[in-house]
């Protein structure tokens, strides 16, 4: 094993030994599960539209096996972001509660190489959040057609496999957020509040006005949550509701990969270059 | 030549802080220094906007020795010591820690720190965080039991980190450092916070770990865990290195009380100045304080006590008491950090 994968090892061994951890990725399954499926389900079991041929489909659709990726991927640009902002800000910002920066960082290895291997484990980490999510959805969809006695049909493996890579990227993109914020205030507190701050204040709101204010609509296809609902409408999930609520304006998937990409190596490069740079205290 | 002086008044500097301050104000640090040690600093430099954390410090730590850096809390030591490792960038001046920058991974690679507070993974077991520690340094894990072992650590291993005792947190500090076995063993604070037996223990440890040819640079405010530990001792106060030597050195030679009747106090003053190469002092009424000076006001050799006392006596000055009096580890400090210190005193060397 080389060196590097050594080290995202022993990091990706940390991580998964940490309660935190666990807390989020359940959180991200259960609340998903929860409000995706078991509330839309009962909500729907209260009032059962019923089409022209005298059968239950048309809100039913999404909590099918047909709908998974698109039920699944319109949780990843709000929801599952501000989960993965908090899981980033407590793998970085508690090193500097502990103070254990100081203790890796007089090991052998320089400063980016540590920093690295805890950007990859985190990145790391979110792939399987992200296929879990997809698993425990799918579970749901099924269970819910075998009451509903609807046909078990599910998407194409293509849509599968686009939508674990746009949810990868979405959430590392938000991880990569808070890594900054954890890096910048050197803790946990300041970076969480910061960072909800930013993804339900100031995103939602600027989002809100741009279809109004013509001059914001530029500022706000630069915004993660515009290209992250961008990429992931093309599933057919919709938005989230309440404070993850988006209306657009949507940009095209392309212009929303390459933003979200410039996002992620932004903020990993400049908390990179802040770790290498700041005096560890 | 020979001077006689009184005690300073309160609020002034008391003695003996005189007479050392002024014996060690006499050599420059670079004279000694060689390419050769294990630590060399060079009008190193770290300012924090206003406030100077260390000023211009000139440092050398030559192979195999135990050497102490004491100093009062806000010296400096940490955070000369986190410069050492890399951990904080120096304002201005230079570095060289085993021949390699501050830092670098092929210092890093020889270096073993415990800087401050011991700091690991609390959800993890002392051995899981050793663990993660072993795999980053690139040292094999069969290490680990072996350097628990050395601290005595090894039965409490599995036990997560934050059940452990400061003691047991101190000792895991120390286990790490250990890890690399290194060359050179830097501890900042490794006694903080134990109980006496645990500061023994401490100090056993050092002690044993300064043996052979490991560098040990230790860090304190400690002065009798200093004088116990080190072969060679740097006083670092305001940010600044004002002495440095051995512990001998620094408390240099005996000097010698003599108690006389307070009526036959200036009798007997008079009888012992004109003697060359001495310095009398009246340290409290009837009580004098005898010093061997060179012209230079260094000092210089020992007092011959029993001239002095055949002299006093033949002359008719009954002497009551006499005895040597050597100035500690202690009053050394204490003159050599006090407030009269500023910042255009050179370091001594002795």
């Amino acid at each position: 094993m080389s060196d590097i994968a050594r080290d995202i090892v022993t990091e990706l061994s940390l991580l998964v030994r940490r309660m935190s951890t666990w807390v989020i990725v359940g959180l991200w399954l259960v609340l998903g599960l929860f409000f995706n499926y078991i509330l839309a389900y009962i909500s729907f079991r209260g009032n059962r539209p019923v089409g022209a041929d005298g059968r239950v489909v048309s809100e039913l659709g999404g909590m099918l096996p047909s709908g998974v990726v698109g039920t699944t991927s319109s949780g990843f640009a709000f929801f599952g972001g501000a989960l993965v902002l908090i899981l980033a800000v407590m793998t970085f910002g508690n090193e500097f509660n502990w103070a254990t920066w100081k203790t890796l960082f007089t090991q052998r290895p320089g400063r980016t190489r540590i920093v690295m291997a805890k950007l990859a484990a985190l990145a790391t980490l979110i792939l399987p959040m992200v296929l879990l999510a997809f698993v425990v959805n799918g579970i749901a969809s099924v269970t819910i057609a075998q009451i509903e006695n609807m046909p078990v049909a599910w998407p194409a493996a293509s849509a599968f496999i686009e939508a674990i890579g746009a949810g990868w990227l979405i959430l590392a993109t938000w991880a990569a957020l808070g890594v900054l914020l954890a890096v910048a205030t050197r803790g946990t507190g300041l970076a969480i509040g910061l960072g909800i701050l930013y993804a339900l204040l100031i995103e939602g709101t600027l989002s809100g006005f741009a279809n109004t204010i013509s001059w914001l609509k530029p500022v706000v296809d630069g915004l993660i949550r515009a290209n992250a609902y961008s990429l992931t409408q093309g599933f057919g999930g919709g938005t989230a509701g309440g404070p993850g609520l988006f209306n657009g304006p949507y940009v095209s998937v392309a212009q929303a990969t390459a933003v979200l990409l410039v996002w992620l190596a932004g903020c990993s490069g400049l908390a990179l270059w802040l770790m290498r740079r700041r005096d560890v205290v | 030549m020979s001077t006689t002086e009184h005690l300073a008044p309160s609020g002034s500097l008391p003695h003996p802080a005189r007479t050392i301050a002024s014996r060690y104000a006499a050599t420059t640090a670079q004279a000694q220094r060689t390419d050769a040690d294990v630590v060399r600093t060079r009008a190193l430099t770290k300012r924090y906007g206003a406030h100077m954390a260390v000023n211009g410090l000139d440092l050398s730590v030559r192979p195999g020795e135990v050497y102490g850096f004491l100093g009062p809390n806000g010296a400096g030591k940490t955070t000369t010591l986190r410069m050492l490792v890399g951990l904080i960038r120096p304002t201005s001046g230079e570095a060289a820690v085993l021949g390699a920058a501050p830092g670098t991974p092929e210092g890093l690679a020889q270096i073993g720190a415990m800087i401050e507070t011991p700091a690991f993974y609390p959800f993890l077991s002392g051995e899981d965080n050793l663990r993660v520690l072993a795999r980053y340094a690139g040292v094999p894990v069969s290490r680990i039991a072996a350097v628990l072992e050395q601290v005595d650590l090894l039965d409490r291993a599995g036990d997560p980190f934050k059940s452990y005792s400061l003691g047991m947190k101190q000792r895991l500090g120390v286990a790490a450092a250990l890890l690399k076995d290194p060359r050179l063993l830097i501890l900042d604070e490794p006694t903080n916070g134990l109980d006496p037996a645990g500061m023994a223990e401490m100090r056993a440890l050092i002690r044993a770990l300064g043996q052979g040819d490991r560098t040990v640079l230790l860090s304190s405010h400690l002065m009798h865990e200093i004088e116990q530990i080190s072969d060679r001792v740097g006083i670092v106060a305001h940010g600044r290195l004002v002495a440095e030597g051995t512990v001998d050195d620094l408390r240099g030679e005996d000097h010698l009380l003599i108690r006389v009747d307070p009526a036959a106090e200036d009798a007997a003053r008079g009888l012992l100045t004109p003697l060359d190469g001495l310095r009398v002092v009246i340290a409290e009424p009837g009580m004098l304080r005898v010093e061997a000076m060179t012209p230079s006001g260094t000092s210089a050799s020992p007092i011959d006590a029993a001239a002095i006392n055949a002299r006093l006596v033949t002359n008719g000055v009954p002497v009551r008491e006499l005895r040597p009096e050597r100035a500690s580890l202690e009053s050394v400090f204490f003159a050599l950090t006090g407030s009269h210190l500023t910042a255009g005193e050179e370091v001594s060397h002795v």
